[in-house]
């Protein structure tokens, strides 16, 4: 990797929350403003799935959407970012814990989100941001229950790692 | 509006979306971990600041009745709380933890290189059908799929 990229680095590793927070408000808001819908991503994934099945409800636009974040995602890291010291991915994960016990964590930890966001009806991006943003009672109670659960799973494990995670 | 301005419009926002979320290095396990261990107040301040602005907005818009461009009046959905909703949500926030991402900072994970998030992804598209024999239908938002353009039957 050049030290200097494609166009130079504009962004940060990390820019600062007081900043990126308020614009995702904003996109939340503009996009109300545009399609009057709630812009969750585990709804994106339910209806890219059965877009790919063709069975069951799909929303063509929520399919685009699903496409989009890993887009913006792309452009972003890979162009404008400064990635010195970035790109860390699972590495602290894997310094902890062979691969044996981490591949099949992150595929039962991925069960979990998606069983978990399909009962609870949404996720971070849905309840936590969208949801109690409209001041949804089942939002806010989501909300609050995943981050508490998060929270105490997050105890556990540093507990069964010995404190490496 | 036509199929194809939706198109347009949900990949913009999701482009949107995921280009801020990587600008945070939201895709990053080690920003969800230092999180959830309490020890970095990054994430609730991103969080928390959206969702005080969207509040604000939408409760702005929603005050002045205001016609969105193709949806019609803002009509904001609110639900009370079923036995789901929190069993869903423990569950998610278990999964939360274990993976270190969710649904949409992992897609920006597996674009940014990091191909282990693959693992991830379809673990939750599992977990979705799974989920899906026993619950209909999704969320508070989505109930109004019958009056949205670009649906394909």
């Amino acid at each position: 990797m050049p030290d200097k990229m494609l166009f130079g680095a504009i962004l940060p590793q990390q820019a600062d929350w007081y900043i990126l927070g308020p614009i995702l408000g904003a996109i939340t808001v503009l996009f109300f403003l545009a399609m009057n819908q709630p812009l969750g991503a585990s709804g994106a994934y339910i209806h890219t799935m059965n877009y790919v099945r063709r069975s069951g409800d799909s929303v063509t636009w929520r399919v685009w959407y699903f496409v989009g974040i890993a887009f913006g995602g792309f452009v972003v890291t890979q162009f404008l970012q400064d990635a010195k010291g970035l790109r860390t991915g699972f590495d602290s994960f894997r310094n902890a814990a062979p691969l044996w016990i981490m591949v099949p964590a992150l595929f039962i930890g991925g069960i979990l989100i998606g069983y978990g966001a399909k009962l609870g009806g949404g996720c971070t991006s849905g309840h936590g941001i969208c949801g109690t943003a409209q001041r949804s009672k089942s939002s806010i109670a989501a909300t609050v229950t995943f981050m508490t659960s998060a929270i105490i799973a997050t105890g556990f494990i540093r507990l069964i790692s010995g404190g490496k995670l | 509006m036509n199929r194809f301005s939706a198109n347009i419009i949900g990949l913009a926002f999701g482009a949107m979306f995921g280009g801020v979320l990587a600008a945070g290095s939201l895709h990053e396990y080690d920003t969800i971990h230092n999180m959830l261990k309490l020890e970095e107040f990054y994430v609730f301040g991103f969080m928390g600041s959206a969702v005080i602005i969207a509040t604000l907005g939408l409760g702005i818009l929603e005050s002045r009745d205001t016609e969105t461009s193709f949806g019609g009046t803002i009509a904001l959905q609110r639900s009370d709380i079923k036995a789901n909703h929190l069993k869903g949500g423990a569950i998610f926030g278990s999964g939360w933890a274990i993976a270190g991402t969710c649904p949409a900072p992992v897609l920006v994970m597996l674009t940014s290189g990091v191909f282990l998030s693959l693992i991830v992804i379809a673990g939750i598209f599992i977990g979705l059908s799974l989920a899906n024999k026993q619950v209909a239908g999704f969320g508070d938002g989505e109930h109004r799929l019958t009056n949205q353009v670009g649906k394909r039957a």
